[in-house]
């Protein structure tokens, strides 16, 4: 920002500007006494670079440690749950400005529910529904034991462990369903930002409310659509985090670990803390450029 | 009286609001039927799949225990009613969503105004607040909380998971005044001060009725969201209702009945609150109507 005659007064420094800086310094420098002072905690950040890469002496060459494998875990988890996430948002999402009240009961009822549960809650109660009925269902943990070794690799690329598969599919499908609700919301306020005329305008051009929809509304409501999604996917990383609950073994459940098994505490939450910030903040970042690229093509 | 008239006024216009919305957008053709139809298949629908799920879990070995769940929502002993641990962590959720609303809305209101100051310092603070709050899980939130400053400040678990949630919603609420204040139109200031209100008096009588009525509904909102994240607080073993419903499932093994009560409890209570928010905004269309 460029100090105009408008703005120059936003760069005097004033009374709140010199309350506001002795409130924080005073804060740090209470931490810092308290940590140091009294806790005589003794900082160990050495340890940590070792839990992202170490050196592996029998094969003699570095390999990728639990927070980099946690890191991984927590990005394939996010690309995947966001994947169904948009599947059954769109369904629900159609459903919501359907005309038939029966969709909309049944797409209202969904996202209501999970909108007015604690995320924790709904977590717990479908992570033991799926483990326990859907994925002997679905015949998940046969799967993983007698598929070929070319797909293991690949389920081990794509997806996790191999046994650890049916966790994380589990995990992955409580995550789903638990975003896919604010997908729908946003897939229905998209659709209704588009003006009743456009509607009308494809009916008289005598196509049907299904064309009307697929080349009328659905490519104007995009551009109201990717914007929140972007940040939704943003959310959606922030609450794979809770996944490490029910023990499936990404970012958060293994910084807590090597945390637990080394009572590091403090380095370790503080890199896990900046772990997620990076991710997000590039995220948000990221998706801020595109936007604006995407802005600049309509123009 | 008066305030049934209120509700089904509020509600039918509430309705014919979603009539014209799908009206307007339907996509599949709409049938002519009663709604009656419509209503009894999704009754249909919703006990099939309440069938299937009771169902399965029998076919998996898992044997319903419905009539164990009342203990731990109340016992009669001796004539007098006791109340379980359910209810009792129900009050817990309460209470901490209630403090944690009482500092969210403080801490909101100072980030607001600093967001909206002319101070370099306040802006910058402001902005890493927000900036740091809305790029991290509310659990490694939490685990900061808990294991590092928890120990570095001395303060025990209950007041830690209060300022944690509080830290975290801060964010949300600090949006919702900010947007409240800009909404109100920047001649009204100058309105009051030519009258010769004194800047105070302009922000008491002239700002304030008309911000309060815009942030009503999102503030409802956002207790709602804080009494949703208030389970997490769990985690660190504060006894609340999540919390509880876990320590029994670990005695009893009742995993389903538990938490399908537990839901019902959270349910109960947000989603009479999502209510209102419905009302209170359907009472604000009709007034931004007139």
């Amino acid at each position: 920002m460029k100090p105009t005659a408008g703005n120059l007064d936003r760069w005097k420094i004033g009374w709140l500007d010199i309350i506001v800086t002795c409130a924080v310094l005073g804060a740090l420098f209470y931490l810092t006494y308290r940590a140091v002072g009294v806790l005589r905690y003794d900082w160990n950040w050495g340890e940590i670079p070792q839990y992202f890469f170490r050196y592996d002496e029998v094969e003699g060459k570095w390999v990728a440690n639990l927070l980099v494998q946690g890191f991984l875990t927590t990005a394939r988890l996010a690309i995947w749950a966001a994947i169904l996430a948009s599947i059954i948002g769109l369904a629900m999402g159609l459903c919501r400005v359907s005309n038939i009240l029966f969709l909309r009961l049944v797409s209202r009822a969904y996202v209501e529910l999970v909108r007015n549960l604690p995320p924790l809650v709904f977590i717990f109660i479908f992570y033991f529904f799926i483990s326990s009925q859907l994925t002997p269902l679905l015949g998940l943990d046969d799967f993983a034991r007698n598929a070929s070794p070319t797909s293991l690799k690949i389920i081990n690329i794509l997806f996790s462990e191999p046994k650890l598969f049916s966790n994380y599919m589990a995990g992955l499908f409580c995550l789903a369903l638990f975003e896919g609700a604010y997908f729908a919301e946003i897939i229905r306020a998209g659709i209704q930002s588009v003006p009743k005329e456009q509607w009308e305008a494809g009916e008289s051009m005598g196509l049907t409310r299904l064309q009307v929809l697929r080349y009328v509304v659905v490519p104007q409501a995009f551009r109201n659509i990717v914007p929140p999604l972007a940040v939704q996917f943003i959310t959606l990383i922030k609450d794979s985090a809770i996944v490490s609950l029910i023990s499936i073994q990404e970012l958060t459940f293994l910084a807590m670990e090597i945390a637990i098994s080394t009572t590091r505490f403090f380095e370790l939450l503080i890199t896990l803390a900046i772990l997620y910030f990076v991710i997000c903040y590039s995220c948000a970042l990221i998706f801020n450029r595109l936007e604006k690229r995407m802005a600049r093509a309509h123009q | 009286m008066r305030l049934h008239y209120f509700l089904s006024e509020t509600t039918s216009g509430y309705m014919r609001n979603q009539l014209n919305v799908v009206k307007r957008t339907g996509w599949l053709v709409g049938r002519n039927r009663s709604p009656l139809v419509d209503i009894t298949q999704f009754a249909v629908f919703a006990a099939g799949l309440i069938w299937l799920s009771v169902h399965g879990a029998q076919s998996m070995g898992y044997v319903w225990q419905w009539y164990r769940v009342s203990q731990y929502l109340y016992r009669i002993v001796d004539d007098e009613l006791v109340w379980g641990p359910l209810v009792k962590g129900f009050q817990v959720t309460i209470e901490i969503s209630i403090l944690s609303l009482l500092f969210t809305i403080v801490i909101g209101l100072v980030i607001a105004i600093f967001r909206m100051s002319n101070s370099l310092a306040a802006r910058l603070l402001a902005r890493v607040y927000l900036e740091v709050i809305r790029n991290s899980p509310l659990l490694v939130q939490l685990y900061l909380f808990y294991f590092v400053l928890a120990p570095i400040l001395d303060v025990d678990r209950y007041w830690i998971g209060i300022f944690c949630l509080s830290f975290f919603e801060g964010a949300y609420a600090s949006e919702i005044f900010r947007a409240g204040f800009l909404s109100v139109n920047r001649g009204q200031w100058e309105t009051g001060a030519s009258l010769g209100l004194s800047r105070y008096h302009t922000y008491r009588y002239v700002v304030l009725p008309q911000a309060v009525p815009l942030m009503l509904p999102p503030l409802t909102g956002l207790s709602v969201s804080l009494i949703k994240n208030s389970s997490i607080v769990s985690v660190i073993a504060i006894f609340e209702l999540t919390a509880e419903g876990q320590n029994i499932i670990a005695d009893t093994f009742m995993s389903f009945e538990i938490w399908l009560t537990v839901a019902a409890m959270y349910l109960m209570i947000t989603v009479s609150l999502s209510l209102l928010v419905n009302i209170f905004e359907a009472r604000m269309r009709k007034r931004s109507k007139r």
